[in-house]
């Protein structure tokens, strides 16, 4: 349990206390949503993530316990708002496009018995802006069938944000889409929730979603939260093995600077060539069938909150200090922890944030590392992907 | 890809469903249909069976898509059960239907009593007619509009509840659209069935000309040649036959357009 996350209430817009029983699943959550913030739900199959968002949206109904926004009570022991009333959005993998009707429409949709309360004629209208904001500006009239599954799940969003929720639930919203696609949704997805203000859980597997879009991280596992705190810190000292599994990689939360991420310490981490191009801009590239002017620009990157992420088994650990001058990056540091790992030894090395390096055994023998030594560090920039945040 | 031996069973099957049609048409007295069809012998039951079975068939849309609407809704076991009883009718000989009905609303029956002390008297009337043809059509309806509820899901409803929308607005604007081709399908065999009628409209309603006399009890009246020729029964089924193409021709174009 983790009373913490319960007793930071102060100014919270949602509040939840979700208890429920089916067969020999049980979930126990207490969870807290400030204004404007974004949660990621972390947490592997079966967890009850799903579960949770079905209880917060008004779609399930809960054994015991409380669902309350901006104090007004939605669920309560003999209690209950129906979803219609609540403002909670929600957003799944499947963009669930009403087939029957246009792009345009599915978002008027919404603008007309959401909390705009719009007549027809101004739905339509306002739907247009909102498909110009996912850039879908031409495709109004395009029936979902006719659309691609990332347009279809651009649509969904604006739809869901039209509706003007208070809270916007997110299922796993990239994970039917392919790897081209889902960066680009998620970027969208990270400056509508911006640009709206829309308080967000996201419910993911994919640790990138949680750099992406979160400022706080929650993990469940078998119905219960193991752990909870801000992106960095869940990850970098995770409590769960899942989380670690997740986790297994080396993340560096900085800023953007000349297109690479600068760390707490000032290290500097250089980065695939495709996504310093995308640090580089301050606004998301949409794909090339955007008909919107780019709003990207240059030059305005200092403190832009970037994350940079390696694999530990892409380190390359030396005693000397390399002589090449490849695009690389290189540091020293001092070995902080030498422990088993998956893939074989994992070194950790001192830093702000520590470092993770993954060797064979007998190479921390040949290199004679011991806890304390000092080492020479270095990571191809192309095997260090970054996203912005 | 078809084993051969098939195209065999497969012919005389077409042949059974075709053949007889062609009979009909080798048999029809071309030069005298027109003054058959234009008799009022004819057209009083077409007249009386497009209007009762138009009747039943809106019945049919007002009480069958909310029913169809509950079962799909329903918990597996209510469900299935509520389904048995739809599906009785749809097994049951039409001429048992009109005994039963005859039974629950005839003089004597449970229901028949209580409406005869109001003064009200169903059998052998037109609303008769109206409520045999819906006994028999209404099991199709539902049972097509309910397989596309439930194959249509509540995905797209929950996800209309989450946007705001009221269960009126998404039973409206969701849930009636999502299964439009299923309550066209419904609505053309609900319309063919009642226009078909015959069973239950001649025990329960009887056989009076221009009350209760509808196209097939017509054919029949003819062919038992009661005063008429079996070319009057001839040229009879020939306007059912050709007012069921219509409607498959009218429906057939209506999807073709909703589906470019």
């Amino acid at each position: 349990m983790t009373p913490a996350l319960w007793k930071s209430a102060a100014n919270a817009l949602l509040e939840a206390n979700l208890q429920l029983t089916r067969g020999s699943f049980s979930l126990d959550v207490q969870l807290t949503l400030a204004p404007g913030e974004v949660l990621a739900l972390l947490g592997p199959n079966g967890s009850g993530k799903s579960t949770v968002l079905d209880l917060l949206a008004g779609l399930a109904t809960l054994d015991g316990g409380t669902v309350t926004i901006d104090g007004a009570i939605l669920t309560a022991p003999g209690r209950f708002v129906a979803p219609e009333r609540r403002a909670i959005g929600l957003l799944g993998q499947d963009p669930l496009l009403f087939p029957h009707l246009s792009a345009r429409a599915n978002v008027a949709f919404a603008l007309r018995v959401g909390e705009a309360r719009l007549t027809a004629d101004q739905a339509r209208k306002e739907a247009d802006r909102w498909l110009d904001r996912v850039g879908l500006h031409d495709l109004g009239d395009s029936k979902p069938g006719a659309l691609s599954g990332g347009q279809q799940q651009r649509v969904a969003l604006a739809r869901a944000l039209a509706a003007g929720p208070r809270v916007l639930l997110l299922d796993e919203p990239m994970a039917a889409l392919d790897a081209e696609t889902a960066p680009f949704i998620r970027q969208l997805i990270r400056e509508q929730l911006a640009e709206t203000g829309t308080s967000a859980i996201i419910v993911t597997h994919d640790i990138v979603d949680a750099v992406v879009l979160a400022d706080r991280v929650a993990v469940l596992h078998d119905g219960a939260l193991v752990d909870e705190g801000t992106t960095a810190s869940v990850l970098a000292a995770p409590r769960n093995p899942f989380v670690a599994a997740l986790a297994g990689v080396n993340l560096v939360v900085g800023s953007v600077q000349n297109g690479a991420v600068v760390a707490p310490d000032g290290r500097i981490f250089h980065v695939r060539p495709a996504d310093a191009a995308a640090l580089a801009t301050t606004s998301s590239i949409l794909p090339a069938s955007v008909s919107s002017a780019p709003r990207a620009r240059t030059g305005s990157e200092q403190n832009v909150p970037a994350a940079a992420v390696f694999r530990p088994a892409s380190v390359v650990v030396q005693t000397e200090q390399p002589r090449h001058a490849s695009p690389r990056n290189v540091w020293s540091a001092r070995v902080t922890g030498i422990e088993p790992g998956s893939g074989g030894v994992r070194l950790r090395t001192s830093g702000d944030p520590e470092v993770i390096a993954e060797l064979t055994p007998a190479a921390v023998a040949d290199l004679g590392l011991q806890l304390g030594s000092t080492v020479w560090l270095s990571v191809k920039a192309t095997e260090v992907s970054a996203y912005r945040r | 890809m078809i084993p051969r031996l098939l195209y065999l069973p497969a012919s005389i099957g077409l042949a059974l469903l075709v053949l007889p049609l062609a009979g009909l048409l080798l048999k029809v007295d071309w030069p005298a249909l027109p003054a058959l069809l234009l008799s009022p012998e004819a057209l009083q039951p077409l007249g009386l069976s497009l209007a009762t079975a138009s009747v039943s068939t809106v019945l049919c849309l007002v009480l069958g898509v909310p029913l169809a609407v509950v079962i799909a809704r329903s918990k597996p076991r209510v469900a299935g059960l509520l389904r048995a009883l739809v599906t009785v009718p749809l097994v049951l000989p039409p001429l048992v239907g009109g005994i039963a009905l005859l039974s629950l609303l005839g003089r004597g029956g449970v229901l028949g009593n209580t409406l005869e002390l109001a003064g009200l008297r169903i059998p052998f009337t037109t609303a008769a007619v109206v409520i045999a043809q819906t006994f028999v059509a209404l099991p199709f309806l539902v049972i097509a509009v309910e397989g596309a509820l439930r194959t249509a899901g509540v995905r797209y409803e929950r996800v209309a509840a989450t946007l705001g929308a009221g269960r009126g607005t998404v039973f409206a604007r969701i849930t009636l659209p999502l299964v439009a081709p299923g309550l066209l399908a419904g609505t053309v065999l609900s319309f063919a069935r009642a226009l078909g009628e015959f069973g239950a409209t001649a025990l329960f309603a009887g056989n009076q000309a221009g009350v209760t006399r509808t196209m097939p009890l017509a054919i029949y009246t003819a062919f038992n040649g009661s005063g008429v020729t079996t070319d009057q029964a001839v040229a009879l089924s020939l306007l059912l036959i050709a007012v069921a193409v219509i409607i498959l021709v009218l429906v057939g174009t209506r999807r073709a357009s909703v589906l470019s």
